[in-house]
């Protein structure tokens, strides 16, 4: 699998564990929040990370690395996903598979085949066309289907997973807050995202401030009357 | 006796007529010179003053004109003897005027320029008198570092415990009223920080306290959560903000924590308010002392009135094999993490298989041994020093063994054996103060509640630090410590070396030396400049920083070069190898490139080098900055969820 970013301890890619996250340089969104676009754009800038610097470091570190975080760009996008998670989990290692959702036959497949232990979905926006079309930069209808149904997938699938959405002040209101929620009733955990203005994608966002910390507290709690675990993150 | 009409001003301040005689006696008091020589040195210097025609005089400069003619003369010993301590009055201007610019602990303001200036006084006083010629040139040279040498009166650091004060009050001698054992936990408190104070005057290092949550716990009971949390603030805030004690610096202070009751503690009977003995052991507070280290980190997660961390007291909770079975660590242990994501500041300190530490300052703590675990019985008994930290310049061996193993090793004994014998120097010369006990400077170390002093030179260590290893190492065979494991080896092997000589040294003194790695930064500079500047085609290949603007240094004692991105896991793993070999103590920085690292995945870090690595001590550095303006903190604010 061509892999762009290697970081070989990361304490915050996955609750509570230990992992080294890998990144693919593909993407089939363009949200105009994105602040990993310089990877998508220009992966010609970065350095071709072999697979083997990630499973050396793994077999070395296996003591205290629990898992792989394969996050991107879209790892759906990536010709070799498959083989590469087989390959972790044969070296023992757990995997957590960072998604846009738009691919759920790949993530199914990957699910239940045994391959990935925890998902964290991005969630753009309230299922609606067009909002969910302006969150990530894309007309196609098919792209909120495909996510619907891999949040129905993620939720009746029993495997452990989040959902996340990151807000941005101008184009998600409280009430799309609400309504994503409403959509993800029956999810292990929903996690909101503070906006990082200062590496948007779309220059004209980056005028706008991040969330303050209370902001954050009272768009979770909103969130919070539908949904049993609500958290958020940020700096 | 020639009639001079010359005044002179003297020291004492007083205004007498000129006599020659005087320069006679200070000559025949003071150094060893022969009265004839000294007659005519007199008579000399009169001369050279009436020669001049000058009519007023003081005596300072009389003493130098007296020092030209014992230089004319070659009595290079006399006028060391002779000499008088002092700055330059351009020096002392720019002292009281300009901030401190070296040491940013210092706060600017009169009380710290009394510091810097007694400080420079004391340190010539040393290297002159305390130490001999070749070991004050050794530090001089940057051969080796002479820690504290501003000091060279007080012993380095010091661990205390609360069982003291529990048992005697605030008796300290000298004092214009004694207070009896505490009664109350706010007392205790109070007791324990003006005790910390009078320490770090009679100690230049830090002042650690062991067990605290534990030693404080017979004076908890039945004690609500609001008052426990109003309890751990007190103690907390009071020692951060005692910036107003010496020198305007904060107290360099250590707080021991523990989860579990230490198994040496278990069955000794607590004592509690009054002096008393409750009649219970301490096994049987260990509830009290477990809500009060909690209620102690809730307050550094909170951190000061701005959110900002504590810098002192250093929080060092103390990770044993006993810790995983004992009841609710899981969760002591993620609020403990927690106070690392958000504010950094706690440090783990592991004590694996029945070894028990005291943790003194940022790197050094002892290991306590079986003749310690006998005080444990007592544990007002359980107070430890270390007397002096010399660290070695392990680069400019390299240097000058140029590649040879054997001259390397050479040299390096040479050196220890240069640290050996200014650490006896050290201790005669504090021995000696301590000797004129109540009378004396160190009076209160001197202070004798219990049948013997409070400092007890026969427990005292001797620190023998290392500066650079890597760059050493580097040097020496091309690679740094990180780069092969021929090289790591290597490092390896120095410093098993220096153990076994350090141990071989104290039994010829008869003194306990022991391995530190060395805090200093400031060290790190020193040396580095010096060696760019003497060992230039060597040196500046070597030394980490900008060599160009001079602003360079040498790696930290063993740790591998932190100017490397390399694996946390890594990181630990390969510096705990280094760990068991220096006793006094080490610490692997975590520095973490993410904000607000997840604490669950910090307390998975922390199970995890306690249970795979030999790493002593670990502390993470998450990554957040303050403006020191407004105070406030950026980059990271997230408070918890």
């Amino acid at each position: 699998m061509r892999l762009k970013g290697f970081v070989d301890t990361s304490f915050v890619d996955w609750d509570g564990k230990i992992v080294s996250t890998v990144f693919v340089p593909t993407c089939n969104l363009r949200c105009p929040f994105c602040f990993n676009h310089q990877l998508i754009l220009h992966p010609e800038k970065y350095p071709d990370v072999p697979e083997s610097a990630v499973t050396d470091f793994l077999k070395r570190n296996g003591d205290f690395v629990d898992g792989v975080c394969v996050s991107g760009g879209e790892p759906t996008t990536a010709r070799g996903l498959k083989r590469f998670c087989q390959d972790i989990v044969s070296l023992g290692f757990k995997v957590k598979l960072d998604t846009n959702g738009t691919n759920p036959g790949a993530l199914i497949e990957l699910v239940s085949e045994g391959l990935v232990n925890y998902v964290a979905m991005d969630v753009k926006a309230p299922p609606d066309e067009k909002k969910y079309g302006l969150a990530t930069g894309t007309r196609s209808p098919k792209v909120l289907e495909s996510v619907k149904e891999s949040v129905s997938f993620l939720i009746e699938s029993g495997v452990d997973h989040e959902f996340r959405t990151t807000v941005v002040p101008s184009i998600h209101s409280d009430d799309d807050v609400e309504e994503i929620a409403k959509w993800l009733r029956g999810s292990r955990l929903y996690v909101l995202q503070k906006f990082q203005p200062e590496r948007a994608w779309d220059r004209r966002l980056r005028k706008f401030h991040s969330q303050s910390d209370s902001e954050m507290e009272r768009l979770a709690s909103v969130a919070s009357r539908h949904l049993g675990r609500v958290k958020w993150r940020g700096r | 006796m020639t009639d001079i009409a010359l005044f002179v001003k003297v020291s004492r301040g007083d205004i007498v007529k000129w006599d020659r005689s005087k320069i006679v006696e200070a000559l025949l008091r003071e150094t060893k010179i022969a009265p004839k020589m000294a007659e005519l040195i007199s008579r000399e210097v009169e001369r050279t003053i009436v020669n001049s025609k000058i009519k007023f005089i003081t005596a300072p400069l009389i003493r130098e004109v007296v020092n030209e003619k014992l230089i004319e003369h070659g009595l290079e010993e006399e006028r060391k003897q002779h000499t008088r301590l002092g700055l330059p009055i351009y020096d002392v201007e720019q002292m009281m005027v300009y901030k401190n610019k070296e040491n940013a602990n210092v706060p600017h303001g009169p009380e710290s320029t009394n510091l810097v200036l007694a400080e420079s006084i004391k340190k010539q006083y040393a290297l002159l008198r305390v130490f001999t010629p070749g070991i004050a040139a050794a530090h001089e040279k940057g051969d080796l570092h002479l820690h504290n040498l501003g000091m060279i009166d007080r012993p380095y650091c010091s661990g205390n415990s609360l069982e003291y004060i529990k048992r005697f009050g605030l008796n300290l001698p000298n004092a214009i009223s004694i207070a009896k054992p505490p009664k109350h936990p706010e007392v205790l408190i109070g007791q324990m920080i003006k005790f910390s104070a009078a320490l770090q005057g009679v100690f230049s290092g830090a002042i650690g306290w062991d067990a605290v949550n534990l030693f404080f716990s017979p004076f908890l009971a039945g004690i609500d959560d609001k008052q426990m949390e109003q309890l751990a603030q007190m103690l907390i805030f009071e020692f951060a903000q005692q910036a107003v004690a010496r020198g305007g610096q904060s107290i360099f202070s250590d707080l021991n924590l523990y989860w579990e009751v230490p198994k040496h503690f278990r069955d000794v009977p607590a004592v509690g308010p009054g002096g008393a003995f409750t009649g219970n052991d301490y096994e049987d507070y260990v509830e009290e002392s477990r809500r009060f280290a909690s209620a102690l980190f809730r307050v550094y997660l909170q951190g000061d009135a701005f959110g900002r961390p504590f810098f002192f007291p250093k929080p060092q909770v103390h990770i044993t094999e006993d810790f995983f079975s004992s009841e609710g660590y899981e969760d002591f242990l993620r609020l403990v993490a927690e106070t690392s994501s958000e504010m950094g500041n706690p440090y783990y300190v592991f004590d694996r298989k029945g070894t028990a530490k005291i943790s003194e300052c940022c790197r050094l703590s002892f290991k306590l041994e079986k003749s310690d675990f006998e005080d444990a019985k007592s544990p007002w008994k359980m107070r430890y020093s270390a007397v002096q930290n010399v660290t070695i310049n392990l680069p400019r061996i390299a240097y000058e063994a140029s590649g040879d193993d054997a001259k390397l090793f050479e040299l390096l004994g040479e050196r220890m054996r240069l640290v050996a014998e200014a650490h006896r120097l050290k201790r005669d010369f504090v021995s000696s103060l301590l000797g004129l006990r109540g009378s004396g400077p160190l009076g209160l170390l001197a202070m004798d509640l219990d049948g013997e002093p409070y400092f007890r030179m026969r427990r005292a260590t001797f620190l023998f630090g290392m500066l650079g290893l890597n760059e050493m190492v580097q040097y020496h065979l091309g690679k740094e410590l990180h780069e092969s494991d021929e090289a790591l080896k290597f490092g390896l092997k120095v410093i098993a070396f220096m153990k076994k000589e350090a141990e071989a040294l104290g039994e010829v003194y008869g003194m306990r030396f022991v391995l530190e790695q060395t805090p200093a930064e400031s060290t790190a500079y020193r040396l580095a400049a010096l060696d760019l500047k003497h060992y230039n085609g060597k040196a500046n290949g070597v030394v980490k920083g900008n060599a160009r603007s001079g602003d360079v240094y040498y790696t930290n004692s063993t740790y591998l070069n932190v100017g490397v991105r390399m694996s946390p896991i890594e990181r630990v793993k390969k510096e705990g190898l280094f760990h068991p070999l220096i006793e006094a103590g080490s610490l692997s920085h975590i520095w973490i490139g993410e904000a607000r690292p997840n604490p669950d995945s910090i307390s998975n870090f922390v199970v995890k080098t306690f249970k795979n690595t030999m790493n002593d001590q670990i502390a993470f550095s998450p990554e957040f900055t303050c403006c020191l303006d407004c105070g406030r903190r950026s980059q990271m604010e997230v408070k918890k969820q």
